[in-house]
């Protein structure tokens, strides 16, 4: 009998080869600038992108890709602009009770799906509870409304939101797609086809979708009976763009290379190795775009020995030369970071940046007091002949983005030369969650995009335990985190939010639970010929008022 | 028994053995398929979710719930192969699909790849061998390429070509399957490795059949080199030839994940490739039938191929 060769055993190969073979050149596209004139409608814009939504429906996939692709096609009850700022979209106005329980939203009455269904205060309740059914087995959308207790129809245009715990920022996650709304028609007929399938994606939004190709591209085109622009865009009306087409290239030197060679008009995720060159090319403009939320960080396991002692995270914390670090490996491209939240994050503490600088010898001191003074053949430092040795585990290779892995060997070469040693072994994806979650790992790390600052709540309340959804990494239990992270989701009040939040990004930097290390950034190259492309808070593309000059 | 119903019942036999043996193929790959599955340590939910995620426990309980993760695994492998059978390769996980329509619906871009491959490699390999066989400088020459050819990894091959032709000249687009040009460079990556194989073999084959009695023979016979070269030595060397493009072309679906992705083109790597990303073992074990079914298809289309090739093979 033949041997059956496994197709996918080749899986690594093409990662590295991504990673290896990043470099191409661009080539002169021609045409310069033709400067911002006045938008006209019509013509068709074709973007890159670097993964394609394993599931398209917002209300399951967690991936961001499809929050950023579908934004074109479900509208939310609020707009958060890139300023995160609020203003109203389909819901008018709203009123929050002052415990955050409760959120009355007036609604838009001029509002419809793409199928003729009128969107009112019923469409809002059943898109709420298909996210809450536990049958939708959403991923992601279900967690922004944890204890979401139910919608109430007070008329045809107002609907009642209520929660069992203080919610305040369920505003922000109802301005995100993830929250966004489908007609009750396709979420009754085609719930179970959301996923996959173009012809049930029904939504309010300013494009439909023509077509899906597997693996290829999605196809939209304009909503021509678009009339319910969030407050502040730069038109109303429908979108100026007859068609968009999202193309998925996921090799980025295919991806920098149509977009050099002008075959797309614009393409996200340039590596930052690509990045001068697209800059270079005359006919491209480069975006850069920090991501509000968490930054990427190294959360060190303060349960385990010897990380349970204080001063042994913080030699951790200042003896990694992370602002030379970052430079290296990302050409200059991401910024260093100093808070656990990215300074785009509403209430981000300012004041932390240069505050625990690059300080080797202060580590080593630290060190010497905790009792790690021996050294041993290889220079590492020992207590009672035992080596400070540490286990950061290396995700596998498909989980693994922004070159992290080259970015740990910096930090490994870092902290071998305060005498501590950082093993690295890489473990299948089921064995890494297992002893992931359950402790076993002195560190680990992640970054996690979502421009409001409650996101600490799920990174350093204790109760945000990776067993109940949480992804408190550092195993931190501390009554004043605690405190402040669920009094700051409890209100509204800026003042009392950048209090709480401030306070508690000073604690996890003093406590050592975490080294914040870049921010994570999107740089974006687009076409001189296309204009009006925006942003939102979460620094994702929105294309409505988007027009270009190629017709 | 007549001599008619002798030949028969050698065939019907023949045939017989060679289903027994194509099922038998399919049900190793199927409980391999199954075993690997099992073999995934930790919680298949959590596995399945991956590590940056907030679902909760209800909807963890729900997932283990709706693909029956918490029934014994004899039970589980009892009804997936009882699924089988009835030729329902299940639903994806994370596309919320049935296998068989997203199989099918990837299936004709890869299939279009792999048979353009093929013919341009056999193409290819037939004019370089029978070219150069037996003729010392054109021989070193064509070995030189083939060398060259087997030793280049095809990804990087692929953006080489990419960086040349589409890039710089775009002569050739990124276009994803749409139209024969976009067919052009990723079939060309593909083909040029296997070429390389296969033109080497067969020179190999020709050479020995170019030293044989019948050769001259036939050029006293008044027939030319090259009549000689294609109409009677190809015919010997075209065995093995046959016999190794077989076995080709089943790998080159493993090779197609490469070059899918490189070209952003959909197909079955590319279906493969996002499925073992997310663990959606349904997806994966469907493709590994696919592949154990392509195999088979190509191995009895050899053994039939020979059959036609060596007129030695048709008795008894």
């Amino acid at each position: 009998m033949r041997f059956v060769r496994p197709t996918y055993a080749l899986t690594g190969v093409t990662v590295a080869a991504a990673l290896v073979l990043g470099a191409c050149g661009s080539s002169d596209g021609g045409s310069a600038d033709t400067g911002s004139g006045a938008p006209s409608a019509g013509g068709s814009v074709t973007y890159a992108v670097d993964t394609e939504p394993v599931c398209y429906n917002v209300h399951v996939s967690q991936q961001d890709i499809t929050a950023e692709i579908q934004r074109s096609v479900v509208d939310s009850l609020v707009f958060l602009d890139a300023d995160q700022k609020l203003h109203p979209w389909l819901a008018s106005s709203w009123e929050t009770s002052s415990d955050f329980k409760t959120f009355t939203f007036k609604l838009r009455k001029d509002v419809t799906f793409t199928d003729g269904t009128p969107f009112d205060a019923n469409a809002v309740k059943a898109n709420f509870d298909h996210i809450a059914d536990p049958k939708t087995k959403s991923q992601y959308a279900s967690t922004l409304i944890k204890t979401y207790t139910g919608t109430e129809v007070v008329d045809q245009y107002t609907a009642k939101i209520g929660f069992s715990a203080p919610s305040a920022p369920f505003l922000q996650a109802a301005s995100t797609p993830y929250l966004g709304f489908y007609s009750p028609k396709t979420l009754q007929a085609n719930a179970d086809k959301l996923c996959s399938e173009s012809p049930a994606q029904v939504g309010t939004g300013p494009f439909t979708v023509a077509d899906y190709t597997k693996g290829q591209s999605i196809k939209f085109v304009k909503n021509p009976h678009y009339n319910w622009a969030p407050e502040g865009s730069a038109h109303t009306g429908p979108a100026y763009l007859d068609t968009l087409t999202i193309r998925v290239l996921s090799e980025d030197s295919t991806r920098v290379g149509v977009l050099s060679s002008g075959q797309v008009d614009g393409a996200r995720a340039i590596p930052p190795a690509n990045v001068s060159a697209v800059e270079a090319n005359k006919a491209l403009n480069v975006v850069r775009l920090q991501a509000a939320g968490g930054t990427y960080q190294i959360y060190l396991n303060v349960t385990r020995t010897p990380l349970t002692d204080q001063r042994v995270r913080t030699a951790i914390q200042r003896g990694i030369d992370l602002g030379k670090d970052v430079q290296a490996v990302y050409f200059g491209q991401y910024q260093r970071a100093w808070s656990p939240l990215a300074p785009r994050t509403p209430s981000y503490d300012k004041s932390l940046e240069n505050s625990w600088p690059y300080d080797p010898a202060l580590a080593g001191r630290l060190l010497d007091e905790a009792g790690w003074s021996g050294r041993d053949a290889e220079g590492y430092r020992t207590k009672d002949g035992k080596r400070l040795s540490l286990v950061w585990p290396l995700m596998p290779a498909e989980y693994v983005k922004d070159q992290r892995q080259v970015l740990g060997q910096a930090v490994q070469a870092d902290l071998k030369k305060i005498g501590v040693e950082i093993q690295r072994p890489t473990f299948d994806i089921g064995t890494f969650i297992t002893k992931g979650y359950g402790g076993e790992f002195d560190v680990l790390d992640s970054s996690w995009a979502r421009p409001e600052p409650d996101i600490l709540r799920v990174f350093f309340n204790s109760a945000s335990s990776a067993a109940t959804g949480g992804q408190n990494a550092s195993f931190i239990s501390d009554p004043q985190l605690d405190q402040w992270t669920n009094e700051g989701a409890a209100t509204l009040d800026t003042k009392i939010r950048d209090d709480v939040y401030g306070k508690t990004q000073k604690r996890v930097i003093d406590l050592a639970a975490s080294v914040p290390v870049y921010v994570p950034t999107t740089v974006i190259g687009i076409s001189k010929q296309v204009h009006g492309l925006t942003f939102d808070a979460s620094s994702w593309p929105v294309f409505y008022s988007t027009w270009t000059d190629k017709k | 028994m007549t001599g008619a119903g002798l030949v028969r019942g050698t065939l019907v036999r023949g045939t017989a053995v060679r289903l027994a043996a194509a099922v038998a193929v399919m049900l190793g790959a199927a409980t391999l398929a199954f075993a690997a599955l099992q073999l995934v340590p930790g919680d298949p939910v959590a596995v399945l979710l991956g590590p940056a995620t907030t679902a909760s426990p209800e909807v963890r309980a729900q997932i283990r719930d709706d693909f029956g993760f918490d029934r014994p695994v004899v039970v589980q492998y009892a009804s997936y192969l009882g699924h089988l059978v009835r030729g329902d390769l299940g639903e994806s996980y994370q596309l919320q699909r049935p296998v068989a329509e997203l199989i099918d619906s990837q299936l004709w871009p890869t299939v279009q790849l792999a048979s353009a491959a093929v013919v341009l490699a056999v193409a290819i390999a037939v004019i370089s061998a029978v070219t150069t066989a037996g003729r010392p400088l054109p021989r070193m020459l064509a070995s030189a390429w083939e060398l060259v050819a087997v030793s280049t990894p095809s990804y990087w091959l692929g953006i080489v070509l990419l960086t040349f032709f589409s890039f710089r000249l775009t002569i050739f687009p990124v276009a994803g399957a749409q139209s024969f040009s976009a067919l052009v460079l990723p079939a060309v990556t593909l083909a040029l490795p296997v070429a390389g194989v296969l033109a080497q073999v067969l020179r190999e084959g020709l050479e020995t059949a170019l030293a044989q009695p019948f050769v001259v023979t036939a050029r006293a016979r008044g027939l030319t080199r090259m009549a000689v070269r294609f109409r009677h030595a190809l015919r010997h060397a075209a065995v093995s030839l046959v016999t190794l493009t077989g076995w080709l072309t089943g790998t080159l679906l493993g090779g197609a994940v490469l070059v899918e992705v490189v070209f952003a083109r959909p197909g079955i790597g590319t279906l493969t490739l996002q499925a073992v990303a997310n663990k959606d073992m349904p997806v994966v074990i469907g493709v590994v039938m696919i592949s154990a079914f392509v195999f088979v298809l190509i191995s009895t289309v050899v053994d039939l191929a020979y059959l036609a090739i060596d007129p030695r093979l048709r008795k008894g």
